[in-house]
């Protein structure tokens, strides 16, 4: 941690996911975390306008992305999700 | 001053002879013929020859061993000590030991640190800084008593030094650290090898403005250098030298096949030199796995023969 | 503070794979401050190891909980429901606090951390060793700076002839500690000290003396 040279050499961390294959019609799961005030209202006006987005996308409304704590992430994988999107 | 050892070393000293020292390298495995063959190579040139204990922290042939192996050729080891890796008991169960094999010189060191070595992961003691260990084999020799304060029967005569580097950080404590190793009882100095002589000398004079050379013997470490590769090496990776850039430059404008020839002529002319520096007791030649060259140059440098006392 | 450092995720899985309800219990004062070990730092690890498990097709349950200090009793009772739940505890506290724990409870208590030093935040990210705990301080004598903590062979009366322009001859990233103290020294004024030869030290008082102990009649109930 300090550099220092008493500090034994880390071994190198085996990988902690193997890569899996891919089934042919698989879609990620992506969960975005939008921010109230410009993410979150950018994807209402999509809304308002009838615009249409890939329905594998759910979108969570923070009210700040400096609302986002670890633990938000970390649930979101454990119950699956593939990738987040963080906006605002 | 009379001497206090029977120490051949400390008798040339006192009788005001320029003393020539130089040291062996134990070897990596338990046959002692290798360290016999470099002490034959120099026992006429020089008047002790110092056994180094595990330098760089690589393991070898154990110093004690080695110095007793000189001592049954009828030549003078200086016993190097290092407080890295031993505790006070086992310190002082060494110089005992030594003792017993009426081994006369000790020189007191801390030690390279164990990184430097094939021990990486390995502990470092240092119950005891080399300061300590002078003020330990002093106590041993002039009270007769272990540090624990109890009598010990025969104590060792030793004469005692220690190491001083007068070109490492920070300057400004260069002198007031040896004097604090005459303070714990060194009577002789080896110094790490000089190349810069200008450095070494404004260091001298300001040891002798306190009058320290009165008080403790100062041998002048040489080394002779090999190549040019090796200038700026020791230059530029080993801790605690200073190897200007003149020599340096001397060394790599020589053509390669001379290099060596010429390495020694600087260490040479450096002992021409500083044999005229006050306080400049005598020299310390180590010449690193080059032995078979200490004679040449002790003859060329006019310290040849060697007095006997 | 105590400083500590997480273990990697697979030596901490070896530990916990053959549990059923695993409690991973952070340390929320020393180690939290260098953000490992604390009751959030616990939290993380929780999921990752949930995670961890998921991947490796092994049913377990995995939560987490925390207190204030885990070498102190009474910050253990409002957590007492969670660690008599689980049939293992990974502990997230220094090494103090994974044997009080362990002392406590008659199931397995596993480290979490590696416990590296004493330290100081000398800026955010950067932890400093500063003290070895010898149970005898010389810091009056040494300008404030402690060669047994900094200076990689403890020396007690100066710098090895390693000390090469303020670094010491290990590594350059680590300042030469006698470099620090000969400094102090000078800005004080006290450079007259440095020739005062430092005791030889009595390490009876560090861990040389075996474990150590102190007892006051005057705070006890």
């Amino acid at each position: 941690m300090t550099g220092q040279a008493h500090a034994a050499p880390r071994e190198e961390a085996p990988p902690i996911e193997a890569p899996r294959e891919i089934p042919p019609d698989w879609e990620p799961s992506i969960l975005a975390f939008a921010c109230h005030y410009c993410a979150f209202a950018a994807a209402d006006l999509a809304g308002v306008m009838r615009l249409s987005y890939a329905p594998n996308v759910k979108i969570i409304r923070l009210p700040c992305t400096g609302k986002l704590d670890h633990s938000y992430v970390l649930r979101a994988f454990e119950r699956g999700v593939d990738g987040l999107f963080v906006a605002g | 001053m009379s001497a206090k050892t029977p120490s051949r070393l400390e008798k040339i000293l006192r009788a005001g002879h320029l003393a020539v020292t130089s040291e062996c390298g134990p070897p990596r495995g338990s046959d002692p013929k290798e360290i016999v063959h470099k002490a034959e190579m120099i026992k006429n040139h020089v008047d002790a020859i110092n056994i180094t204990d595990n330098q760089t922290s690589v393991c070898r042939l154990c110093s004690l061993a080695s110095c007793i192996h000189l001592k049954q050729l009828g030549l003078e080891p200086v016993l190097q000590m290092v407080t890295r890796d031993r505790n006070r008991i086992a310190l002082q169960s060494d110089i005992l030991g030594a003792a017993s094999w009426d081994i006369h010189n000790i020189l007191c060191l801390s030690g390279d640190h164990q990184s430097f070595g094939d021990s990486p992961q390995g502990q470092n003691v240092h119950d005891l800084d080399s300061l300590q260990l002078l003020q330990t084999v002093r106590k041993m020799r002039d009270e007769g008593k272990f540090l624990g304060g109890d009598d010990i029967k025969r104590p060792p005569a030793m004469f005692v030094g220690a190491a001083a580097n007068p070109f490492a950080d920070p300057f400004e404590i260069r002198v007031p650290r040896l004097a604090k190793k005459v303070k714990a009882g060194a009577e002789f100095i080896q110094t790490q090898c000089i190349y810069n002589l200008e450095k070494f000398e404004l260091w001298m004079r300001q040891l002798v403005d306190r009058g320290l050379h009165e008080q403790v013997y100062i041998l002048a470490g040489l080394t002779p250098m090999k190549s040019a590769g090796m200038a700026r090496y020791m230059k530029n990776r080993v801790p605690g030298m200073d190897v200007p850039d003149a020599v340096v430059k001397r060394l790599a404008d020589t053509p390669k096949d001379k290099q060596a020839e010429e390495g020694i002529k600087i260490c040479i002319e450096s002992i021409q030199r500083l044999k005229e520096v006050k306080g400049v007791a005598g020299f310390h030649i180590m010449a690193i796995e080059w032995e078979e060259k200490v004679p040449g140059i002790v003859e060329a440098a006019g310290l040849y023969p060697r007095p006997s006392v | 503070m105590i400083v500590g450092e997480q273990k990697p995720i697979e030596e901490l899985w070896e530990s916990i794979k053959g549990h059923q309800k695993v409690l991973v219990f952070g340390c929320n004062t020393c180690v939290a401050v260098c953000q490992q070990g604390g009751n959030k730092e616990a939290e993380i690890l929780a999921s990752l190891l949930r995670m961890k498990a998921t991947q490796e097709g092994v049913e377990m349950e995995i939560q987490d909980s925390g207190i204030e200090r885990q070498c102190e009793h009474e910050f253990f009772e409002k957590a007492e429901g969670r660690i008599q739940w689980a049939d293992a505890v990974l502990s997230t506290a220094c090494g103090i606090g994974v044997q009080f724990m362990a002392e406590k409870y008659a199931k397995p208590v596993y480290p979490g951390l590696n416990t590296t030093f004493l330290g100081a935040v000398e800026k955010l990210g950067h932890y400093v060793e500063r003290c070895q705990a010898c149970g005898q301080c010389i810091l009056a004598a040494t300008g404030g700076i402690c060669p047994i903590a900094r200076c990689a062979k403890r020396l007690l009366n100066g710098p090895c002839g390693g000390s090469t322009k303020g670094h010491c001859e290990i590594n350059k990233d680590v300042p030469c500690a006698w470099q620090l103290i000969v400094d102090r020294l000078q800005q004080l004024n006290l450079m007259e000290r440095y020739e005062d030869l430092a005791p030889i030290k009595n390490w009876s008082t560090d861990r040389a003396g075996g474990p150590r102990k102190l007892v006051r009649e005057d705070v006890q109930l």
